[in-house]
């Protein structure tokens, strides 16, 4: 349970929003050295900011080896740890990750990750199945192009697809993708131009947009400011902070 | 969530970018924002002197601070091509500020920070103790962090700022070692990579007092960098010093 009073005093407004942070990540790093952060510490950086819960993947799944990373998160994780488990696009693996019951999964293709390709000859049987379970596919911005990105939510169109880290600088890219897709979230971390968050609400509302941290690597205050500071309104602060994240997982708040 | 001191923002800029589209950027809608996050005075330096055109930039600056000049400050942006021009600009728009407050862009205007073109530009800004914002990045061949040190030592009279300190956690690292070596430089914490514990880092190494705020203004949100500032485990008057008297007391010397 979270503490009011571990929580940061300049963050206190938001001790009440129930943040469900999209996008943390957990672990030893070998690439991120002394930014990466064990549990015990990382929920102690959570409750600087009011983050109840978030989605947390393992840098060992990065690093080093799928299954492996997926099976130290695995003791890791808790109530306030949600698994984002790694997903290759083998038959026999994604046998054993339906045998975890899966909320959320991470495609990483990139070819110092987990190298494969995005398309539907390589990874076709893996989107059918995360499409047909509504698990939140999670998808980091540097992992794919945006024309595969557009190719990929033309092609399997109810797939949930959380574009992590877009970076500021892509509206021009987003938009169209989302007067298109209905399915594509981003995360907040960042997506920091100035007044930008308020724009992208005017123009397609809260329901897009997930907060994000990039705990460990950056400072929850950065994103966690903007949210705070922008010009919407309270309901939508409350969605972007967790209310969407936890409806698109079919969980109720803490 | 707004700043417990009236903040003195060092690095904010005028106009638009060419990679992605800027919202609500005019001075007005800018101001919306400082009112908004307690922020009291915005250094700007015009974004199309640091692409294409000085003189016009300029010109916009100095437009700016004709109609605002409580809330905005100025710098006079210079690019070392053509030779003579960037001289002609310092002294037409001397009247912007007192010491001066210049801002070089090597990046964009693509010239090494260190090449000969630059020498009158140094030698004009040591001589009037000018406050120089100079646009830095991890690595850059034009404007790597490291490339300051020696400049710092050859123009010990000018102040120098490093803008975005580089920005990765690489960069960063340089402009950590170049204001260790190079007492008359000072570390802007500008920029969308908000590393943890950087800030920390920064104050123990070089002492919170060369350690700056700058949002960048309109063209992040400067909430950010806030809320970086609100974060730190820092103790409160390091978060004074970079919130408002560093950045106050560094200009208003020699004024």
């Amino acid at each position: 349970m979270l503490s009011a009073s571990a929580i940061d005093p300049a963050f206190r407004e938001v001790a009440d929003w129930q943040i469900f942070d999209a996008n943390v990540r957990l672990g030893h790093s070998g690439v991120y050295g002394e930014l990466a952060l064990e549990t015990d510490v990382l929920l102690e950086e959570m409750d600087r900011f009011g983050v109840r819960q978030a989605l947390v993947s393992h840098f060992a799944c990065e690093e080093y080896d799928a299954q492996e990373g997926n099976n130290v998160l695995a003791s890791e994780v808790n109530e306030r740890l949600v698994p984002v488990w790694a997903a290759l696009p083998e038959p026999a693996f994604i046998q054993e990750l339906s045998a975890r019951r899966p909320l959320a999964v991470r495609i990483s293709y990139g070819v110092l990750k987990h190298n494969f390709s995005w398309a539907p000859w390589c990874a076709g049987e893996l989107y059918e199945y995360l499409q047909a379970h509504s698990i939140l596919t999670v998808i980091a911005r540097e992992d794919l192009a945006w024309d595969s990105l557009a190719q990929l939510l033309e092609t399997f169109p109810r797939l949930k697809v959380l574009l992590l880290e877009t970076g500021y600088r892509a509206d021009r890219y987003l938009f169209p993708l989302f007067k298109q897709h209905p399915d594509l979230y981003i995360d907040t971390s960042t997506y920091v131009a100035h007044r930008q968050l308020e724009t992208f609400v005017d123009r397609f509302g809260p329901d897009h947009l997930l907060f994000g941290s990039r705990l460990p690597l950056y400072d929850a205050g950065a994103a966690l400011a903007v949210l705070a500071t922008a010009r919407i309104s309270d309901g939508a602060k409350l969605l972007i902070a967790g209310g969407t994240l936890r409806r698109l997982l079919g969980m109720g708040a803490q | 969530m707004r700043s417990p001191f009236p903040i003195f923002d060092c690095h904010g800029h005028i106009g638009v970018h060419p990679d992605f589209p800027a919202y609500k950027q005019t001075p007005e809608e800018m101001l919306e924002v400082m009112d908004l996050l307690n922020m009291a005075v915005l250094a700007v330096t015009s974004s199309r002197a640091c692409s294409t055109d000085c003189p016009r930039g300029n010109a916009e600056v100095n437009e700016v601070l004709r109609k605002n000049p409580q809330r905005f400050r100025g710098y006079i942006t210079v690019n070392p091509r053509p030779q003579g021009e960037g001289i002609r600009e310092l002294e037409r728009w001397s009247h912007f500020h007192r010491p001066p407050l210049i801002k070089f862009h090597p990046d964009l205007h693509k010239y090494p920070i260190n090449g000969d073109a630059y020498r009158p530009l140094w030698d004009f800004a040591n001589q009037t103790h000018a406050v120089i914002l100079v646009h830095t990045w991890d690595s850059d061949p034009n404007c790597g962090p490291l490339m300051f040190a020696p400049l710092g030592r050859c123009y010990p009279q000018a102040r120098i700022i490093l803008g975005h300190s580089g920005v990765t956690w690489r960069g960063y690292e340089q402009a950590l070692e170049t204001a260790q070596a190079a007492p008359n430089t000072y570390l802007d914490i500008t920029g969308s990579q908000s590393h943890r514990g950087i800030l920390e880092r920064m104050v123990a190494r070089v002492g919170a007092d060369r350690v700056l705020f700058g949002s960048d203004m309109p063209y992040l949100e400067a909430a950010a960098s806030l809320g970086r500032i609100l974060a730190a485990k820092i103790v409160d008057d390091d978060k004074e010093r970079i919130l408002r008297s560093n950045f106050r007391n560094l200009i208003e010397e020699g004024e």
